[in-house]
C-alpha cells in the first residue's frame, strides 16, 4: 500500500498577511470617516444667570483703594531713663583735731582730755551724719527734677507727634476723598458705557433667542425656494406674550408669510431679557426680521 | 473643569477618559472587529479562488478531456488545484485501486469509491468554512459587549450626576457620549461580520452543493465505466 499517496491532503490555512493588512485599512479608514466627518466639537453657549430685582441696585462702587494710611512714624523707642547717676557724698572734710594742749594736770588733764576727745569724736559723728544726709537729700531732689524734666519732654514730644498725626491724617482723607469723587465720576462714566455695551449685547442675544424659538416652530412650505425674508411687527406683552402679529413685508409667498405669523404666535411667550432697559427694545412693539435660514 | 463651558468631546478624549471597564470592552471590541475582518478578507479570497478552481476544474472535466492525464496532473500538484479536483483525485485514485484488485463487486468498488470522495469533501468542506464561526460569534455577542460597556459607562454617568445639587444634561452628556462609543464600535463589529458570515456561508453552501453533484455524476462515470466492460 503506498501510504504517502494514500494520505489526505489537508489544505494549510493561509497566512494572509494581505488580508490582515485590508483589515487594518479598513479600521483606519472608518477612524478617519468617523474623525473627520463628525464634528466632535460643541461650543455651548455661557450659561445665563438671571437676578430678579425690583428696583436697579445701587451699583457698589469699589472702595477707593485704601487711602494710604499713612503708617504712624514709628514711635520713638521710649528712651530708657537715663540711669540717674548717684554722685557719690563728697567725703566729709575731716576736721583736723586741735592740737592737743599740753596737760597741766595729769589726771584731770588726761579725764578731760578724755572728755574732750570724747565730745570731738560724738560731734564728729554727728558732723559726718548730717553731711551725709544732706548729699543723699540732694542726690535725691536732683533725681526727682530729672525725673521730672524727662516726663515733660515725653509729654511734649508726645502732643508734637500728635498734631502732626492729625495734620497727616486730614491731608489723607481729604486726598482720598479727592480719589474717590474722581474715581465716581470716572466709574459713573464707565458704568453707563458699559451698560450701553450690556443692554445692546443683551438685546442681541434675546433676539438671537426669539430668532431661534421662532424658526424651531416654523414649518416651511414646500414650495420655498431661496431665503426670502419677512418683515413683522409683533406686539408683545411684558410678559413676551404675542398679542398680534402684523406683516410689514411680506415675502411674496402667502403660504410662508402665514407659516412665519402661526410660527410667531406659537412661539409665545417669547423670551425676553429681565433687565428693563433691554426689554425696551422689545416691548411693546418689537418688528422683527424672519428667514427660514440663518 | 467645568462641564458647561469646555468640553472637548474628542474621539480620543472620550475614549481615553473612559472608565476602566468601558475601555476594556472597547479594547476587547477592536480586537474582535480587527479579526473578524482579516477573516473576512481571508475567507473573501479564499472562496474566490475556490470558485474559479472549480470552474476551471468542471470546464476542462466535462470538455471531454482525458481522465488519466488529469488524475496525473492533480495529484502531482495537489495543493493548487481545487477542492473539487482533490476530490476528483481521491475517488479516482481509490477506484484504481479497487478496480487493480482481483474479483470486486462493482457495488463493493463503488462504495469505495464514494466513501473517498465523501471523506475528501468533508475535509475540504471543514477547510472552506473555517473561522466562519468566529464571525458568526463577533456577529451574535459583540452587540452585547458594547451594550454591556454603554450600560457601565452611563451607571457611572448618572452616579456621578447623583453627587451634585444642581443636574443638568451637562454632567451627564460626556459620560453618556463615551459609553455610547461602545455601542457604536460592537456595531461596528458585529454589522460586517453578521454580513460576512451570511454571504460566505452561502458562497460555501453553493460549493458544497456543485460538489456533492459533481460526486453523483463521477460515481455514474465510473460505475458506467465498469458495468459497460
Amino acid at each position: 500500500m503506498n501510504l504517502p499517496a494514500d494520505a489526505p491532503f489537508v489544505a494549510r490555512p493561509a497566512t494572509g498577511l494581505a488580508a490582515g493588512a485590508l483589515a487594518v485599512g479598513v479600521h483606519a479608514l472608518f477612524l478617519l470617516l468617523l474623525v473627520a466627518g463628525v464634528s466632535w466639537q460643541t461650543q455651548h453657549p455661557e450659561p445665563v444667570m438671571v437676578d430678579l430685582w425690583d428696583a436697579l441696585p445701587q451699583r457698589s462702587r469699589p472702595e477707593p483703594a485704601p487711602a494710604a494710611e499713612p503708617t504712624p512714624p514709628p514711635q520713638e523707642p521710649e528712651k530708657p531713663p537715663q540711669p540717674v547717676k548717684v554722685e557719690p557724698p563728697p567725703r566729709p572734710p575731716v576736721k583736723e583735731a586741735p592740737p592737743p594742749r599740753p596737760p597741766d594736770i595729769a589726771l584731770e588733764k588726761k579725764k578731760a582730755e578724755a572728755q574732750k576727745l570724747k565730745q570731738l569724736k560724738a560731734m564728729q559723728a554727728a558732723d559726718e551724719k548730717a553731711l551725709a544726709d544732706a548729699a543723699r537729700a540732694e542726690a535725691e531732689t536732683m533725681k526727682k527734677l530729672r525725673e521730672k524734666e524727662l516726663a515733660e519732654q515725653k509729654k511734649r514730644e508726645l502732643l508734637r507727634q500728635m498734631e502732626e498725626d492729625e495734620l497727616m491724617q486730614r491731608m489723607v482723607e481729604e486726598d482720598a476723598a479727592q480719589e474717590v469723587r474722581v474715581a465716581k465720576v470716572a466709574e459713573a462714566r464707565a458704568a453707563a458705557g458699559r451698560r450701553q455695551a450690556e443692554l445692546a449685547g443683551m438685546v442681541g442675544e434675546y433676539r438671537n433667542q426669539i430668532s431661534a424659538k421662532v424658526r424651531g416652530n416654523t414649518r416651511l412650505p414646500e414650495n420655498l425656494q431661496g431665503n426670502p425674508e419677512v418683515r413683522c411687527l409683533v406686539r408683545l406683552l411684558p410678559t413676551g406674550e404675542v398679542q398680534s402679529v402684523k406683516i410689514t413685508r411680506s415675502s411674496g409667498n402667502p403660504a410662508y408669510d402665514d407659516a412665519v405669523v402661526r410660527a410667531i404666535q406659537k412661539s409665545s411667550p417669547l423670551p425676553l431679557p429681565a433687565e428693563r432697559d433691554a426689554r425696551a427694545a422689545f416691548v411693546p412693539e418689537l418688528s422683527f426680521v424672519h428667514r427660514p435660514k440663518e | 473643569m467645568n462641564p458647561a463651558i469646555d468640553q472637548d468631546l474628542s474621539l480620543l478624549h472620550l475614549v481615553l477618559h473612559a472608565s476602566v471597564p468601558v475601555q476594556l470592552v472597547m479594547v476587547l471590541l477592536l480586537v474582535a472587529s480587527l479579526m473578524s475582518w482579516w477573516f473576512i478578507f481571508l475567507k473573501l479570497f479564499a472562496l474566490k479562488r475556490a470558485q474559479r478552481l472549480t470552474d476551471s476544474f468542471e470546464r476542462e472535466f466535462w470538455g471531454g478531456a482525458d481522465v488519466n492525464a488529469m488524475y496525473q496532473r492533480v495529484a502531482a500538484e495537489r495543493d493548487r488545484a481545487g477542492e473539487m479536483a482533490r476530490i476528483f483525485e481521491a475517488g479516482f485514485r481509490e477506484f484504481m485501486k479497487l478496480r487493480r484488485q482481483p474479483a470486486q463487486t462493482v457495488n463493493v468498488i463503488m462504495d469505495g469509491t464514494r466513501r473517498a470522495m465523501r471523506a475528501t469533501f468533508q475535509r475540504e468542506l471543514d477547510g472552506l468554512e473555517s473561522h466562519l464561526s468566529f464571525l458568526a460569534t463577533v456577529g451574535s455577542v459583540s452587540p452585547y459587549v458594547g451594550l454591556f460597556g454603554t450600560v457601565w459607562g452611563i451607571m457611572i454617568a448618572f452616579m456621578g450626576l447623583s453627587s451634585v445639587a444642581q443636574a443638568t444634561l451637562a454632567q451627564v452628556a460626556p459620560g453618556i457620549a463615551e459609553a455610547l462609543i461602545a455601542t457604536a464600535m460592537g456595531l461596528f463589529a458585529a454589522i460586517p461580520a453578521v454580513v460576512g458570515y451570511n454571504r460566505y456561508t452561502h458562497d460555501i453552501d453553493r460549493l458544497a452543493n456543485r460538489m456533492e453533484s459533481f460526486m453523483e455524476e463521477f460515481s455514474n462515470i465510473l460505475q458506467r465505466q465498469i458495468t459497460s466492460k
